[in-house]
């Protein structure tokens, strides 16, 4: 009877960060519309519902109903593979990110922790370890498609991905260093008590933040790294040939990343949950009881959706890397930076925790 | 990365990100500006809803015109077709029945799937009868559609220049060449020369 409660617990809480996290890349879509439009003196969607709020349900209905095209040549089983491949480890992440305060609340005698799906003692690992499936999506469904644009476009990303996500590894691993566990819970408390316990600032990650932030940029396959897309050069990459509910999938598949890179950057760098302050806002007015609904909505959505819009800003600044530079730049900047962090990183742990 | 010729506030540059940050306060600018300050403004001109101010010798459709007492104005001259770049225009001109010198376009149609509307045929007529209209929206699902006859293009001209010039005989100094009968030819009073618009 127990396990069945915890699975249903779990199950319930699964659902709801699903539904909260699709409806989020439904509306990001929109969003990275209206932001780049707003940063280039244009509109963006205005036609459907007021100020084209209403955009990402016309956008999913059309998809929806849009002709499912497998191109001659093609290999089905890999053809319709890929975009479950890129999507599913997309969202599986999201079942080790804490969204709030890791405490236990008693229900009906029950003990459940409402604000983290999963606490495992890998959490960080686990996240990365599915997110190079998903490079797998990409590179099958440039392979699969029996196009030479998806092609180059898979084959690019199969190098893009593997070159950054070497320096997402290495640039976390300060962070692991000075909380002492690879669980997200953990690395979340290890950074209460206001902003200067952050990860960032107190325990001088500005390296590995930076070289994370650039390495997820190129992983998620954003601009300025979206040589795999390029579609002044490759048409549109490996999502070429990819129409219909397929397409969908890819493109979600894009956000979620984006989301989920997010997040993790916010409770690896940022504090996650925490406030930037000791205490939550709530708690100064003497409302301790609220302080989890103030982390909640809105400690953490405030930095997941400050990287979003640093992702958006980016796209709207800078063009695309060629493919040499690129390259270069992961390995011969990049790489040595990220090193460079660790080897720092650990040299004064060792001298100042002892 | 290690070019001799590199200085220090290069490599300061080089490792801030300087250029970049630059760019992204260009944009953070303007994003400023549109969302927070709101004062400034969207290029963008909402089409459907609202339409650019069109000059007058905006290049549009072409129309066929009348006088102000409905008659064509066109003399079946073959000009237009004669001008015509991409062979738009096909007259077909006829006799006027009584009046054996006048002659007028028996049928006249334009293809303006080919029209690069360049306005020659407009420029090449004796008579003015071939003007532009400002209409553009002619967006059609059937390409014959757009081949229209001489009752679509006197349709045109109807509704786009409700001011029709008036009739006289012998307005246009051309006019003497093509649209004189002889039955009708007003007295020429010595040296006056011929009334034009």
């Amino acid at each position: 009877m127990d396990q069945m409660i915890f699975a249903g617990v779990t199950l319930a809480k699964i659902v709801l960060v699903m539904a909260v996290v699709l409806l989020t890349v439904a509306f990001l879509t929109l969003a990275e519309r209206k932001v780049l439009s707003w940063m280039q003196d244009r509109m963006g969607p205005m036609e459907v519902g007021p100020y084209g709020i209403l955009q990402p349900l016309a956008d999913g209905l059309k998809l929806f109903f849009k002709e499912d095209i497998v191109p001659a040549g093609a290999n089905k089983l890999l053809f319709s593979l890929a975009p479950i491949l890129s999507f599913v480890p997309a969202l599986i992440g999201f079942a080790v990110i804490p969204y709030g305060p890791n405490k236990e609340i008693e229900l009906f005698g029950y003990t459940i922790r409402p604000f983290v799906i999963t606490d495992i003692n890998i959490g960080i690992l686990y996240i990365l370890a599915f997110t190079s499936i998903g490079a797998y999506g990409i590179i099958l469904g440039g392979w699969a498609s029996n196009n030479k644009y998806s092609l180059l476009g898979g084959l690019r990303a199969a190098a893009q991905v593997i070159s950054y996500e070497l320096n997402i590894g290495l640039a976390i691993i300060g962070v692991l260093i000075l909380s002492g566990s690879l669980s997200m819970v953990k690395i979340a408390e290890a950074q209460a008590g206001g902003f200067w316990h952050w990860h960032i600032f107190g325990g001088l990650q500005i390296i590995g933040f930076v070289v994370y932030v650039i390495s997820a940029v190129a992983e998620t396959n954003r601009l300025p790294f979206d040589l795999p897309e390029a579609e002044s050069e490759l048409v549109a990459g490996w999502m070429t040939e990819y129409s219909g509910m397929r397409f969908a999938f890819f493109f979600m598949a894009e956000y979620t990343n984006m989301v989920l890179v997010s997040c993790i950057a916010a409770v690896l760098f940022f504090g996650g949950w925490q406030p930037a302050f000791p205490k939550t806002i709530v708690e100064y007015l003497g409302f301790p009881n609220l302080a989890w609904a103030e982390s909640v909505f809105f400690w953490f959505p405030l930095k997941v959706y400050f990287f979003l819009f640093l992702f958006f800003w980016l796209r709207a600044t800078l063009p695309r890397l060629r493919y040499d530079q690129l390259m270069r730049f992961g390995w011969k900047v990049m790489l040595p930076l990220a090193l460079a962090n660790v080897l720092l990183t650990s040299i004064a742990v060792f001298f100042f925790r002892q | 990365m290690a070019e001799p010729t590199m200085t220090m506030t290069q490599w300061v540059k080089r490792l801030t990100f300087y250029e970049i940050l630059v760019g992204m306060r260009a944009t953070l600018s303007v994003f400023v500006h549109r969302i927070i300050l709101r004062n400034r403004r969207a290029v963008t001109l909402q089409y459907p809803h609202e339409k650019r101010d069109l000059p007058g010798t905006y290049r549009g459709m072409i129309a066929l015109l009348r006088y102000d007492d409905l008659s064509e104005k066109c003399v079946g001259c073959d000009l237009c077709e004669a001008a015509c770049p991409s062979r738009v225009i096909t007259v077909i001109s006829a006799e006027k029945e009584g009046e054996p010198m006048k002659r007028y376009a028996k049928e006249y149609s334009m293809d303006m799937t080919r029209c690069i509307f360049c306005g020659l045929c407009v420029k090449a007529c004796p008579v003015d009868a071939l003007a532009m209209t400002t209409e553009y929206e002619w967006a059609v699902y059937n390409k014959r559609d757009l081949l229209l006859n001489k009752q679509q293009l006197l349709a045109l001209g109807d509704r786009n220049f409700p001011e029709r010039e008036k009739k006289i005989e012998l307005q246009h100094h051309n006019v003497t060449f093509f649209n004189i009968g002889h039955q009708d030819l007003p007295v020429m009073t010595s040296q006056e020369p011929p009334v034009t618009p």
